[in-house]
């Protein structure tokens, strides 16, 4: 846990914090008041409609979260609500209704739908699919849940449905105001968590998921996870469906519902939870409206919008609203409106940790027999290595010899085509890239990858993700960073630029900051991919200045690929020279250097 | 046992013609087109205007491709490529974009269910088993659409630049090849052939605003397991849509309509690139 | 604008409202929530006509106890999620008093619970899979008991056709009828080698018309969901030079005729046919005719039954002396009324005593009534309803 009196390194942002929790806090009293005061304006019909509207808002609100905080675009968010409602017209119409029996199918909804997001997302989320696939299993489910009921017989009802089963016997004012109730709730807790350090967690995979996995993250897990809990919050809506309205049909699955869904949040504003709220409940209430009277013409128009809002404006329609208004404000009424900051946020410097690899006393890295293939091409063969706790090991070799490809075989079991490696002591068998730096290994990427979308004070959090769980509720005031991450920041400059958006960064920048995630992770092996490209001379000595204290302070372990080879030689306490794919030379600077061979390949190579 | 074999072929056909148009446009694009289903819709409809206005069936063929291809040509300029950098939006836009189509058809025809007559019709005889005759003939636009576009990408200067897309966009750019206008005349072939395929099934089906719907996931389905290759194309729709129709007669034709996607999800979870060999 | 001025144009329009609407009592609201999208939307413009001839026809000879009727319709998307609206939107805000309607069985058991909450008197006039009640409900259409007969019979009977093969979409209607269909085939020593349901939507018959000709059954039994299934399996069929004898359960005479050749041959059964020849179907044809013109929508075996519902409705009302439900749902059980199908009456709990009509399509598209039963009972539908 981070240390109270630890000494503060920079601090950022801190009074808008205070503005904008009063004014969460009066936006929830008003929506709560507004749903308990609601029943006396309206008359029966809109509150009927409306009903429902508000238990559709809910899929939105959660399909929000699921696409456009962490990027899953399901379409079968459908399937889970089904589950819910059909979990009590099943049980209503085939068991009879007691209050035993409604409290069983409740809990059976959430348990099936949960399974079954689980099912759901094991086959969504596994290795080396792509996005599209994620598409094709929501896309799959609700047609296979759908037909599923269809051929359900007298049990499901098949195309009728069921109806007119025994319900919970409650005014129609008392559902309004409990659908009213637990939208406001559930989108006050959903504004509350997407704006916890575990929300930005979801924001982080969304942007880069590979660099979360290089993180320690299991995005895998956080996105079934997500999944599963969006399910359950689906099926409860579709309970109280069912409970309310007494018929479940197998429409509800469908996934023309699904889509619909989509739309709401497509229109409303994807990522921004009040968003797709407003458009579920506006469309939903325009189609009883104007549906009737002008069906075609009303989809039609919903149909434009949708691709309307897609191609020219993603964002949607919400901040297009809130913008205007920002707009306006600032020259109307000549009123500086507060823009969201970063809370207040105090840099301290994380206690020290005993590395894995000092504890073990096993060698960092040590490889036996490496191959990789793609089909008969062979990029790899028969490498041995070692490197110990201390060392800084160079990789060089004229482009193609396969050193990229060696540090993806160390850093991602499932990589390789045959050989053995550990890492502190640890078999990394075809363990995926989270599981490898939770044995110590932190990776840097040839190409700088943050997180675009979040502060530079957020993606240095994310990389503390597996030291210190992140809140779900609240932001933590100070971040603590282990020495080596604080000297990059300090050096570099970035520890004044903490509230800044990542995206804004200079590519020097970007590069020190990836260099300060990945140390964040107090790693014990370090893999970096040519961290010097394209940055100027004195970043560049900065840069091995930290490293080679790195090295002999903290015992790090550093492999670095490098095509600079007065970097290398400054920096390095060892050369392995790789060449097509093999190992040619490991030796010392001087020996690698000296040495004629190097001298051949390189001129080989290049010309 | 002939029949059978037969409904697996013809099947596989009329799968094959209906896929390929979405096929090309994600082997080049990598889009996928949601629209797919109203550019069949529109084949259909197509097919019902000419004859209406009392021109041969066989009018319908050119008419419904030359159609198809303009209202691509139109979807590309103004959605989808807005979108080329975004592919999950394509989705989205398309899918919009085939409500769009959808209602607009039934605001001009009504939402009713129309009937083309069908210019062949009957059963001839095959190996001693009389079969649907129309089927058979699709087995043969099957094989047509194989070879036709095959020949287009590899004997055609257009092919080879298309080809090379395929293989490589920032390669083939830096090569000086325009890939805005490869992109552009792929959609508006891959929408003409949609459109055609609409027409073309018309004589098994009927003409309602929802005719391309029912086929949309199944082509989708198959395009994600081929990956970018009409060969992959073939052997997908001969293992799938034969595994409907046989999932369909030896236990119920309920689940050999999930047959499709449910082995196509499962398949693509364990080789995520399907039948594509790489 | 002065005081005399302003008396006038209030006077001319009390006028022209009295003119228009001829009565100054309060209307009598008949609701009907309908599938103007969705599955149902094809038929269900020529629903609406057949209410509207009624009302007008009611209403120009006096009303019902002094009242206009009116009519409010709504959609319902001919599916579950529409029908709750449109229901909602009628009883709870247009606040009708009665519903009378013709929609899918998704959209009407949707909407019975509304109708149970608002206590409002309901006509369902579509025929459906039976055995649908609630003490709100009526019926004046047919159900499986009443219009499988006619067609088995002949077959069995007269054709001498010993086996059949059933063919359905997989849905309430499409098992029910056949379900019904199974039972008594094999009640009149038939043989049933094989039925196979597809889904709803689904447009490929390949598999099952494989089967069939594997079976080679000598009569086909059809129950597929209304429209596309409809015209994908009789077009398939048909390609796939199938022989048998045909009755389709689920083909109406507007269908029939747009499938031109393809239907030749198929047997239906029905309670209505256009081309009836008793006086009050001729009559109904020429008002409707009158009324419309060119935008006349073909009546058919679900537009009558709506437009006898609401003489019925009107009966009942009669009968009760006022708009309350208790009594008008007793008498709508003790009405009759003299329609273009015949005399109908809902004394059957809660169904009616229908003549059915057996038919065969024409090469011209054409429907021929070869034979009817008259009077045929709807069976035990609600036994536990008066």
């Amino acid at each position: 846990m981070t240390d109270r009196h630890a000494p503060v390194i920079a601090t950022v942002g801190g009074s808008a914090a205070s503005k904008l929790q009063f004014g969460f806090l009066a936006a929830t009293l008003f929506g709560l008041a507004l749903v308990i005061l609601a029943p006396y304006a309206l008359d029966t019909y809109t509150m009927n409609v409306l009903t429902r509207s508000l238990l559709y808002a809910i899929l939105a609100l959660v399909l929000d979260l699921l696409w456009g905080y962490t990027g899953i675009l399901s379409y079968g968010l459908s399937a889970f609500f089904a589950i819910g409602a059909y979990a009590l017209g099943l049980a209503s119409t085939h068991l009879g209704f007691t209050p035993l029996i409604a409290v069983a199918a409740f809990a059976a909804g959430l348990v099936i739908a949960a399974l079954v997001a689980a099912l759901t997302g094991w086959l969504a989320f596994g290795r080396g699919v792509t996005p599209l696939y994620v598409s094709v299993v929501t896309l799959a489910l609700p047609i296979v849940v759908k037909q599923g009921l269809l051929s359900g017989g007298v049990f499901t009802g098949s195309s009728s449905g069921l109806s007119g089963f025994e319900s919970f016997d409650l005014e129609i004012e008392t559902w309004f105001r409990m659908g009213g109730i637990a939208l406001v709730i559930l989108t006050a807790l959903c504004w509350i968590f997407v704006r916890s350090d575990a929300g930005r967690v979801l924001i982080a995979v969304r942007e880069n998921e590979l660099r979360c996995r290089y993180l320690g993250i299991s995005t895998v897990r956080v996105k079934t996870w997500l999944m599963i809990v969006t399910a359950m919050i689906a099926a409860v809506a579709g309970y109280a469906y069912a409970a309310y309205t007494v018929v479940v049909a197998p429409e509800l699955a469908g996934f023309e519902f699904g889509t619909e869904i989509l739309i709401w949040v497509a229109l409303g504003g994807r990522g921004t939870l009040l968003g797709p709220v407003i458009g579920a409940l506006v469309i939903d209430l325009g189609s009883a409206y104007l549906g009737g009277s002008i069906p075609y013409v009303w989809k039609l128009v919903v149909g434009l919008a949708f691709v309307a809002v897609i191609v020219v404006m993603p964002r949607g329609f919400l901040p297009l609203f809130s913008s205007a208004w920002r707009w306006l404000a600032a020259t109307v009424l000549r009123k500086p409106v507060a823009v969201a900051m970063d809370a207040g946020l105090r840099l301290v410097c994380a206690p020290a940790q005993e590395t894995i690899s000092a504890a073990s006393g096993a060698p960092s890295v040590e490889i036996r027999q490496l191959s990789k293939r793609f089909g008969s091409l062979k990029v790899l063969e028969g490498i041995d290595f070692a490197a110990s706790p201390g060392e800084l090991v160079s990789l060089v070799g004229p482009n193609g010899a396969g050193k990229t490809t060696m540090m993806r075989c160390i850093a991602d079991g499932a990589e390789r085509s045959g050989g053995e490696i550990t890492i502190t002591g640890h078999d990394i068998a075809r363990l995926p890239p989270e599981r490898c730096v939770a044995f110590g290994l932190g990776r840097k990427f040839q190409t700088a990858t943050i997180f675009d979308a979040l502060s530079v004070a957020d993606c240095l959090r994310i990389a503390r993700t597996s030291h210190e769980t992140p809140s779900f509720v609240h932001r933590e005031t100070s971040l603590a960073l282990p020495q080596a991450a604080l000297d990059v920041i300090t050096a570099t400059g970035l520890d004044r630029m903490l509230g800044v958006e990542a995206r804004q960064l200079s590519h020097g920048e970007k590069q020190a900051l990836e260099l300060a995630m990945v140390l964040a992770l107090e790693p014990s092996v370090l893999l970096l991919d040519e961290p010097t490209a394209g940055l100027t001379k004195s970043e560049r000595m900065l840069i091995g200045s930290i490293l080679t204290r790195l090295v002999r302070d903290h015992a790090l372990c550093v492999l670095l690929v490098e095509h600079d080879l007065d970097f290398v030689r400054e920096i390095s306490s060892r050369i392995v020279v790789l060449h097509q794919g093999r190992i040619v030379l490991d030796g010392t600077v001087d020996e690698v250097v000296g040495s004629a061979l190097v001298r051949d390949i390189y001129a080989g190579g290049h010309a | 046992m002939t029949s059978q074999i037969l409904d697996i072929l013809t099947s596989a056909a009329i799968l094959y013609v209906v896929a390929a148009g979405l096929l090309i446009v994600f082997g080049v694009m990598k889009i996928i087109n949601f629209a797919h289903g109203g550019f069949l819709t529109m084949g259909g409809y197509c097919a019902l205007a000419t004859a209406d206005l009392g021109l041969s069936p066989l009018f319908a063929i050119p008419i419904s491709f030359l159609f198809g291809a303009v209202v691509g040509m139109v979807v590309e300029r103004l959605i989808v490529r807005p979108l080329y950098s975004r592919p999950l939006d394509a989705i989205l836009a398309t899918w919009g974009l085939g409500i769009i189509i959808g209602q607009l058809i039934t605001l001009i025809y009504d939402r009713g269910v129309h009937f083309v007559q069908s210019p062949i019709s009957g059963a001839v005889d095959v190996m001693g088993e009389s079969y649907s005759q129309y089927r058979l003939v699709m087995l043969v636009v099957a094989i047509l659409f194989g070879v036709v576009l095959a020949a287009v990408l590899h004997g055609t200067r257009l092919g080879l630049m298309t080809r090379a897309v395929i293989m490589n966009e920032d390669l083939a750019r830096g090569l000086g090849i325009d890939s805005g206008l490869v992109r552009f005349v792929t959609f508006s072939l891959g929408a003409g052939l949609a459109s055609l395929a609409g027409t073309l099934i018309t004589p098994l089906s009927s003409v309602d605003p929802s005719l391309g719907i029912s086929w949309l996931v199944n082509a989708f389905m198959l395009v994600l397991v081929s990956g970018s290759s009409l060969v992959s194309l073939g052997i997908a729709a001969v293992v799938l849509g034969g595994a409907q129709v046989l999932i369909s007669s030896y236990a119920n034709p309920v689940y050999g309509s999930m047959a499709i996607v449910i082995l196509a999800a499962v398949l693509l979870r364990v080789r995520p690139q399907g039948f594509a060999n790489d | 604008m002065t005081m005399i001025n302003r008396k006038a144009i209030g006077a001319a329009v009390l006028l022209a409202s009295v003119s228009t609407s001829a009565f100054a009592a309060e209307p009598i609201k008949i609701g009907i929530p309908i599938g103007l999208s969705g599955a149902n939307s094809v038929v269900a413009p020529s629903v609406v006509q057949s209410a509207e001839l009624a009302v007008a026809e009611i209403n120009a000879a006096g009303g019902v106890l002094g009242r206009p009727l009116a009519l409010e319709v709504a959609d319902d998307q001919s599916g579950a999620a529409g029908a709750q609206k449109a229901y909602d939107n009628l009883i709870f805000q247009k606040k009708v008093d009665a519903l009378i309607t013709m929609e899918t069985s998704a959209a009407r058991n949707a909407g019975l619970p509304i109708v149970a909450k608002g206590k409002t008197p309901f006509i369902y006039t579509s025929y459906y899979e039976g055995r649908s009640c609630s003490p709100y409900m009526y019926v004046d259409a047919w159900v499986p008991d009443q219009q499988v007969a006619p067609i088995v019979d002949l077959f069995v009977d007269e054709k001498k056709a010993k086996t059949f093969f059933l063919i359905g979409s997989d849905y309430a209607y499409g098992r029910g009828m056949l379900a019904f269909s199974k039972s008594y085939i094999e009640k009149k020593g038939g043989k049933v080698v094989g039925d196979e349901y597809n889904p709803m939507d689904a447009s490929d018959w390949t598999a099952i018309i494989s089967k069939v000709k594997a079976a080679n059954p000598d009569a086909l039994i059809l129950s597929t969901a209304g429209g596309a299934p409809n015209v994908t399996l009789t077009k398939q069929y048909k390609a796939a030079g199938i022989k048998a004898l045909v009755g389709n359960l689920g083909v109406d005479e507007g269908t029939a005729k747009s499938m031109g050749t393809d239907a030749e041959g198929v047997f239906l059964s029905a309670s209505y046919v256009s081309s009836l020849d008793s006086p009050e179907n001729k009559k109904f044809l020429a008002a409707m005719k009158a009324k419309f013109g060119d935008g006349l929508k073909t009546p058919n075996d679900l537009s009558v039954p709506q437009y006898e519902a609401i003489y019925l409705y009107k009966l009942a009302i009669e009968k009760a002396g006022s708009t309350k439900q208790e009594g008008v749902l007793k008498a709508l059980g003790e009405v009759s009324f003299q329609g273009p199908r015949g005399l109908i009456k809902m004394d059957k709990q809660r169904h009616a005593a229908l003549t059915m009509y057996l038919g065969q399509v024409q090469g011209d598209g054409s429907v021929k009534v070869l034979k009817s039963f008259k009077d045929v009972d709807p069976g035990a539908q609600c036994p536990n309803l008066k």
